[in-house]
């Protein structure tokens, strides 16, 4: 029998310790609610501009003219795609190739010095490269290809392609990393050179994880909006031809950031603007659901390792 | 070994245009172009190339398969069309070549540049296939070295960026810049509203997400027994994560600022929120770490749930937690589209403090991210070049400083401790 005082203090353990816990519940579905919030508030804002504009208007309406009161997003989506597939391709470039190079060339010392300085690059604020943009990417387009403004989709797709390696190498490096050692000695033990063993057993096994992180990465570029604000030139217009990548354009973000804060509350602008920004996260969580789901499909193909 | 010599030659020439034609095409487009060097170094490589091949061709036949021959000659005959296009001058250097529309201008240096970047990379990729005689070797050898690059390339990069702000930053730099608010839009004084701003925008960010993260995480990794809340969470918090800050900036525009104005409070609240996902998973991180002997000797000794959480797990898992909370500050400090509609002002304004310590919530702050904005878009305009170069140095500084933290945290622990 427990001596009544001691019973009091379990008692007030007890109930202690029930507090502790529905305190830290709640502090773990803040998340969830933060995410319910941020779709019901962009919903909310933008329904009354699709209401207007129409739905198919307002996403596939080829001018942008909020001096009229026109709001068709598609130049916008359009420089979003040019953007994201240079970007993309600047991005593959380097970030898979310095993946490999960490997870299988790499001496330990070569480690100690890159990994530190890819972290510091991944945290370098996206306005530092903006403003690096504008007074040395921008100038050098104008410089080489006499253009009459350097700010272009080319000089953003550059930007974010470079901005966001750090990212996808260190993605890429972790799902290098997680194929198991047993692979690589097999396919090295029958014969095979490095390069051959990377090529044909490494890669092949890491797939899943290279592209769940170029779907991130995906979502990371058109994301992006400080870079993307100063050099993308944001004139919201097709360009022609189609694929002028030299011309200056708009995407998402920069529409939002460079317009919003001259916007009259509740006007019909002001809830365009929440309508490309409800599209842009319905784009952005499609992604990362579909990350999710490249990476579980695949592993089921090849088997759990 | 004679083999060996002439594609070696070819190899140090062709790197050499390489590297030339890359200094033309990034360093200094103006320059007018070595053609003549150019051309002879190509011819040369061309001859050397071809040399070397007929004497394998004589050695040993077996290695010549038809691809193989058909990739060597197509190479040379590229170098060789290049070769004719410099010196019958067909792209004269008045020569400017516009494409379908496209709205550039590709002058004759930069093409030409690109074509001898191009063949010079094709010629030293048949030299070194031509050394080790077309074997795996060779091959591997060829694509490490491009992969080895990509890694120089990073380091570059950070060492470009870093080198760039300090040459142009640091004549801004001084004590009074660090310690005065700017004047006459930014064109003079300095910037200390902006840092003391941005202090306390990530100090509330911190006060809202470290207390939220935490929690959350010590949740998720200790207590939830439900597998379907902890799915829910862990893909709400990966959606958060995936959220583009522009997003955040709308949602508290729509939400905060309608309740609060423009206030540091609202800035706070989108800021923490925004780290929330960061904390969270950085969090969980270290907490999983924590072996499980260690709490099942703790509950062992009679411990409860909670004991066990406060005394054993989080001292164990502090490294871990601490450097999530230290890049959470950086991200935070370095963040401008969130707070861009509910938080800042540029017009210098020290914070209010009410009784002298804690700030006042409701105003509005100077925020260095939002100050630098500004700068930039008065780049043309006003003389505040200098300025904005300080500005960005102050900021880089700031964050990597506070990343540098994190990772030598890290290190640290991770050495130190093995369970």
């Amino acid at each position: 029998m427990d001596p009544p005082f001691r019973r009091g203090a379990r008692l007030h353990r007890k109930y202690g310790d029930r507090l502790v816990e529905a305190v830290l519940f709640l502090s773990a579905i803040t998340s969830i609610l933060v995410m319910v919030l941020i779709f019901y508030f962009l919903t909310y804002e933008s329904f009354l501009a699709f209401k207007e504009m129409g739905l198919k208007a307002m996403l596939l309406g080829p001018k942008w003219h909020p001096a009229g009161d026109i709001f068709g997003m598609a130049p916008i989506i359009w420089s979003s795609i040019l953007v994201t597939f240079i970007a993309l391709f600047i991005n593959i470039l380097v970030g898979v190739p310095l993946a490999i190079y960490l997870s299988e060339l790499a001496g330990p010392l070569s480690r100690e010095v890159l990994k530190p300085a890819i972290e510091l690059l991944a945290g370098v604020p996206s306005i530092v490269y903006g403003f690096l943009g504008v007074l040395v990417l921008v100038v050098y387009l104008e410089r080489s290809f006499l253009m009459l403004t350097g700010r272009s989709i080319l000089a953003v797709s550059i930007l974010l392609g470079i901005m966001f390696i750090p990212a996808l190498a260190t993605i890429c490096e972790d799902a290098l990393r997680a194929v198991p050692k047993e692979f690589k000695e097999g396919s090295l033990a029958l014969g095979a050179t490095e390069w051959q063993t990377v090529r044909y057993v490494t890669l092949p096994a890491a797939s899943s994880g290279i592209i769940a992180a170029v779907i991130l990465n995906v979502g990371r570029i058109i994301g992006e909006t400080m870079a993307a604000l100063l050099v993308v030139g944001n004139v919201a217009r097709l360009p022609t031809p189609l694929f002028d990548a030299f011309d200056r354009g708009a995407i998402f973000t920069s529409v939002i950031a460079g317009e919003m804060g001259e916007v009259a509350h509740g006007s019909l602008h002001y809830h365009s603007l929440f309508a490309v920004g409800f599209v842009l996260l319905v784009i952005v969580t499609v992604l990362n659901i579909s990350a999710d789901l490249v990476r579980s499909m695949i592993q089921k193909k090849f088997g759990e390792y | 070994m004679k083999v060996r010599i002439a594609p070696v030659a070819a190899i140090v020439i062709s790197g050499l245009m390489l590297v030339s034609s890359l200094f033309y095409l990034f360093v200094q487009p103006e320059r007018t172009l070595p053609t003549p060097l150019w051309a002879g170094g190509l011819l040369a490589s061309i001859v050397l190339i071809s040399a070397s091949a007929m004497g394998l061709y004589r050695s040993d036949r077996t290695i010549w398969r038809f691809d193989r021959v058909i990739c060597l000659i197509g190479d040379m005959v590229l170098s060789l069309a290049l070769v004719l296009l410099i010196t019958t001058d067909t792209l004269h250097p008045k020569g400017e070549i516009t494409l379908v529309g496209l709205s550039a201008v590709f002058r004759h240096e930069l093409v030409l540049s690109f074509l001898v970047l191009l063949a010079s990379f094709l010629l030293i990729k048949d030299s070194i296939n031509l050394i080790y005689r077309y074997n795996q070797r060779g091959r591997e050898i060829l694509v490490f070295t491009m992969i080895r690059l990509s890694a120089v390339f990073t380091l570059l990069l950070l060492g470009g960026i870093l080198f760039l702000l300090l040459y142009k930053g640091i004549g801004a730099i001084s004590w009074e810049f660090l310690t005065e608010p700017h004047i006459r839009l930014g064109q003079e004084g300095g910037i200390s509203t902006c840092i003391e701003g941005t202090f306390w925008l990530v100090t509330g960010a911190m006060l809202i997400s470290a207390p939220l993260g935490i929690g959350a995480a010590i949740y998720l990794n200790e207590y939830s027994t439900h597998t379907g809340l902890k799915r829910a969470v862990t893909i709400a918090v990966g959606g958060l994560n995936g959220v583009p800050s522009v997003v955040y900036g709308l949602f508290g525009l729509a939400f905060l600022v309608a309740n609060f104005g423009l206030s540091l409070l609202a800035g706070s609240i989108i800021l923490g929120l925004m780290n929330l996902p960061t904390i969270i998973l950085t969090s969980q991180e270290a907490l999983k770490s924590v072996p499980n002997s260690l709490r099942e000797g703790s509950v062992a000794l009679g411990a409860s749930k909670w004991q066990t959480v406060r005394k054993v797990v989080i001292p164990s898992a502090l490294p871990g937690v601490l450097t999530g909370l230290i890049i959470g500050v950086a991200r935070a400090a370095g963040e401008t589209a969130p707070i861009m509609w509910t938080a800042v002002t540029f017009s210098a304004t020290p914070v209010h403090k009410i009784y002298g310590v804690v700030p006042d919530v409701t105003q509005p702050v100077n925020n260095l991210c939002y100050h630098l904005l500004n700068l930039i878009y008065f780049l043309g305009a006003w003389d505040v070049e200098t300025n904005a170069w300080g500005t960005a140095l102050v900021l880089l500084m700031l964050v990597l400083s506070l990343n540098i933290v994190a990772i030598v945290v890290r290190n640290h622990y991770r050495k130190k401790i093995a369970w």
